[in-house]
C-alpha cells in the first residue's frame, strides 16, 4: 500500500528524517514508536503533506502514485487520513457540513455521485455511535469547546466517515484516559478490514494493548533502527528508549 | 483683483442639477454658503485620512435618459412594502400600505416635512444641494408594522449622478423593520449619494438593514443621522458586498435614557474596492447600552477603513458601550486602517473597544484540506465562519438568504446546505 524509501526531511535546514524506509501492506497495522524528537510526528506531517517540511530526497509510493507529488487534499482523496495529535478548533465551521463537503470531494474524485442528505445523516448516526460521540457534538463547530478526549474521538469519527485506505494515528493516545483510549481503540479495530491499513505513531505501549500491531518499528534519530513483531512494544515499555542512545544502530 | 479660482468641488457640481425636492430654506441657504467656502476634504482632514476623494472628484457626471428596467432582480425579500427608485424616478410603490404607515415621495414632500435633516460633512451637504428624489416615511404611534419596508435604490447608467434624500420617523411605541438596498445597473463611473434622517421616539423599535451591492465601478456615499429618544431600540446592519468606493457615515445621538443602539457591519471585498465605515455613537443621556461590531474580509488590492467613535458625555452615567472591529486580510496587497476611539467624560461607565487584523489560520486550512477539501473551499469555509456572527445578526432569514446568494455569485461562497 505504501512504500517509503530512504526519506530525508529537513525543517528550517535541520535534518529530522535521515533515510527512513518502511513498507506497509493491505490489512496490516504498523506501530512506529520512539523517543521524543526522533521524527515520529514529522513522518506523519510529511505523509499528510504539511508544507513547511522540506523533503530532501527519498520516495513515497502510495498505491502506485507518487505521494509527494500530490497536494494535501489529493492525498486525502486518494484515501490517506491523518488523525491529528492536536486537533485544531475551527469556530464557525460545522463539523458535519465540512465532512459532507469532504465526502463529496472524495466521491467526485472516485467518479461517484454526491451523498444524499438522508444517506449522510444515517452515516453520521452510525459512525458517531461507534466512537460514542454525542451526535449533537458531531454537528457543532469543528472541535470547538471539545474536551481532549472528545477531540480525539472526533478524529476517529471523521476517519470512520471518510473511510480511508491508510490511516495514520499521530499520538492519538496521548492525554487520553483509559475509557477514552478504549473507545478510540474500539473504533479503530472496527474500521479495520483486509483492504485498509493503519500506522500508529506513539510514544507509549499502552494503546497497543488495545490495537494489536502486526509490526513494531523503532524510530530513532530519523531512522528506523529496529523492526519486529508486537513483542517489541513490550520490550520497549520495559527497557525504555535509553538503550538506543548507547547503541544507536543495533 | 484676481479672478477667484474654481474649486474642484465647484467644478464637480457644475453639471449637477439643483435640488428637485423642496427642502427647508435655511438648510438650503446655509448649505450653499458652506459649499461655496469649501472643497473636497483632503487626507489632511482627520475623517478623510485614509480615503482619498480624487477618483470621486474626477468623475464627470450626467443625467441619463431613463431606460425600462426589470427591477425584480434587486428584490431582497418578497413579502414587503416596496418602493423602488431608478435614478431620480420612483418606478414602483406597493399599492397598499398598512394603517399608520405613510410614505411621501418626491413632489409630495413639503419643505416643512423635513424635521430631521442635517448637512454635516461634504456628502450630506451635496445631498442637500442636489437632492433629486427620496421618501419620507412616518410610522404612527404604537403601530407594529407587520411586514418589512423594502427600499430599492438603483443607480442606472454610466456616469449617472444620484442624490436620494430620505426621512424616517418612528413615533412613540411603534416598531418597524426596513431593508434598504443600493444597487446599480450598467453604472460605470457613476455616483450615488443617499441620506437618511432618522428619528426614534420614546419606546420605539427600528431595525434597518442596508445592503450595498453596487457594481464595481460605482461610487457610493451613504449617510444616516439618527436621534434616539427614551427607551428606544435601534439596530443598523450595514452589509457592503460590492462597489468601487463606498463611504458610510453613521451618527447616532442617544438623547434619552434606557436606549439600546446596535451597529453591525460586514464588508467583503476584493479587487480594487475601497470601503470606509465611519460611525459615531454619541451618548448624551445616562443608562444606555450601545453595541458595535464591524467585521471585514479584504482580498486583492482592496482597502477597508474603519473609524468608530463613541462619546460619553458628562451626564451620561451608567453607559455600557462595546465596540469592536475585526478584519481578515486574504492577500499581501489588501489594506486595513482601523481606528476605534472612545471619548469618555462621565465617571461611572463601562466601555470597551478593540480592533484586530489578521490572516486566515493556516492550521485550520491545513486541517480542512487534510480531509479532502480543496484549498479554495477550505479558505472560503474559514472566511464564512469568520463572518458568520455578523451575517446572522440580520434577523430576517429571507434577507440573509438574499445576502448569501450575492456572496455565492460574487465570491463563490458555498451555501450552508444542512443544519443538523
Amino acid at each position: 500500500m505504501i512504500t517509503i524509501k530512504d526519506l530525508h526531511v529537513n525543517i528550517d535546514g535541520k535534518p529530522i528524517l535521515k533515510g527512513l524506509s518502511i513498507q506497509v501492506k493491505e490489512g496490516e497495522v504498523h506501530a512506529i514508536m520512539g523517543p521524543n524528537g526522533s521524527g515520529k510526528s514529522t513522518l506523519a506531517s510529511v505523509l499528510a503533506g504539511r508544507e513547511e517540511y522540506e523533503v530532501i530526497s527519498g520516495e513515497i509510493d502510495f498505491n502506485g502514485t507518487d505521494l509527494l507529488s500530490l497536494s494535501i487534499e489529493e492525498r486525502a482523496r486518494e484515501g490517506l487520513f491523518l488523525a491529528f495529535q492536536y486537533p485544531i478548533e475551527i469556530p464557525g465551521v460545522s463539523n458535519v457540513n465540512f465532512l459532507r463537503a469532504a465526502i463529496n470531494e472524495i466521491r467526485e474524485h472516485k467518479g461517484e455521485k454526491p451523498i444524499s442528505a438522508k444517506e449522510f445523516m444515517a452515516l453520521v448516526r452510525e459512525k458517531s455511535a461507534l466512537v460514542e460521540l454525542d451526535s449533537k457534538l458531531a454537528s457543532r463547530s469543528v472541535n470547538e469547546g471539545f474536551s481532549g478526549g472528545e477531540k480525539k474521538r472526533n478524529e476517529i469519527f471523521q476517519m470512520a466517515m471518510l473511510n480511508p485506505v491508510l490511516s495514520i494515528l499521530d499520538e492519538t493516545d496521548s492525554g487520553l484516559d483509559i475509557d477514552a483510549l478504549r473507545i478510540v481503540a474500539k473504533g479503530v479495530n472496527e474500521l479495520k478490514t483486509a483492504k485498509n491499513a493503519t500506522i500508529i505513531i506513539t510514544h507509549y505501549q499502552r494503546l497497543l494493548d488495545y490495537i494489536v500491531p502486526d509490526f513494531v518499528h523503532v524510530l530513532f534519530d530519523g531512522r528506523i533502527v529496529k523492526t519486529a513483531g508486537k513483542e517489541l512494544a513490550l520490550e520497549l515499555e520495559e527497557k525504555g528508549y535509553d538503550w538506543l542512545k548507547e547503541n544507536p544502530i543495533n | 483683483m484676481n479672478t477667484p479660482v474654481k474649486t474642484i468641488l465647484q467644478a464637480f457640481r457644475e453639471n449637477l442639477p439643483p435640488a428637485a425636492l423642496s427642502l427647508p430654506i435655511d438648510l438650503k441657504v446655509t448649505t450653499e454658503i458652506e459649499l461655496s467656502l469649501m472643497d473636497f476634504p483632503s487626507s489632511k482632514h482627520e475623517s478623510w485620512k485614509y480615503t482619498r476623494l480624487r477618483r470621486v472628484s474626477n468623475l464627470k457626471l450626467v443625467n441619463n435618459i431613463l431606460q425600462p428596467l426589470d427591477w425584480s432582480i434587486y428584490t431582497m425579500v418578497k413579502d414587503a412594502y416596496t418602493l423602488v427608485f431608478q435614478n431620480a424616478t420612483c418606478i414602483y410603490q406597493s399599492p397598499v400600505l398598512p394603517d399608520g404607515v405613510s410614505i411621501k415621495i418626491g413632489g409630495e414632500i413639503n419643505s416643512a416635512d423635513w424635521v430631521v435633516s442635517t448637512n454635516e460633512g461634504h456628502a450630506a451637504k451635496l445631498n442637500v444641494a442636489h437632492a433629486q428624489n427620496g421618501c419620507l416615511i412616518n410610522i404612527e404611534k404604537g403601530i407594529q408594522v407587520d411586514k418589512p419596508l423594502q427600499l430599492i435604490f438603483i443607480s442606472d447608467g454610466s456616469q449617472q449622478a444620484n442624490f436620494w434624500r430620505n426621512q424616517l420617523q418612528i413615533e412613540r411605541g411603534a416598531n418597524a423593520k426596513i431593508h434598504v438596498g443600493y444597487f446599480s445597473n450598467q453604472a460605470s463611473d457613476a455616483y450615488s449619494n443617499a441620506y437618511w434622517g432618522i428619528s426614534l421616539k420614546e419606546n420605539s423599535h427600528l431595525e434597518m438593514t442596508k445592503i450595498q451591492n453596487d457594481t464595481d465601478l460605482n461610487f457610493h456615499f451613504s449617510t444616516e443621522h439618527v436621534g434616539q429618544l427614551k427607551d428606544s431600540n435601534f439596530t443598523l446592519n450595514t452589509l457592503t458586498l460590492n462597489g468601487a468606493f463606498v463611504r458610510n457615515d453613521v451618527l447616532i445621538n442617544v438623547e434619552g435614557e434606557n436606549c439600546e443602539s446596535h451597529l453591525v457591519g460586514a464588508y467583503i471585498m476584493k479587487d480594487a474596492q475601497h470601503v470606509d465605515n465611519h460611525t459615531t455613537v454619541n451618548h448624551i443621556a445616562p443608562n444606555c447600552n450601545s453595541f458595535e461590531l464591524y467585521k471585514g474580509v479584504i482580498d486583492g488590492n482592496a482597502t477597508a477603513v474603519f473609524n468608530g467613535k463613541v462619546f460619553v458625555r458628562p451626564n451620561a452615567q451608567k453607559i455600557n458601550a462595546f465596540q469592536s472591529n475585526a478584519n481578515v486580510l486574504l492577500s499581501d496587497t489588501a489594506t486595513v486602517n482601523s481606528k476605534p476611539e472612545l471619548e469618555i467624560y462621565a465617571d461611572d461607565v463601562k466601555c470597551s473597544h478593540g480592533s484586530t487584523t489578521g490572516q486566515l489560520d493556516p492550521e485550520a486550512i491545513f486541517y480542512l484540506r487534510s480531509r479532502g477539501i480543496s484549498e479554495e473551499e477550505a479558505r472560503q469555509m474559514v472566511v464564512a465562519a469568520f463572518m458568520q456572527d455578523v451575517l446572522t445578526k440580520v434577523a430576517s432569514v429571507e434577507l440573509r438568504h438574499f445576502i448569501y446568494q450575492q456572496l455565492v455569485s460574487r465570491f463563490n461562497w458555498q451555501l450552508p446546505e444542512i443544519a443538523v
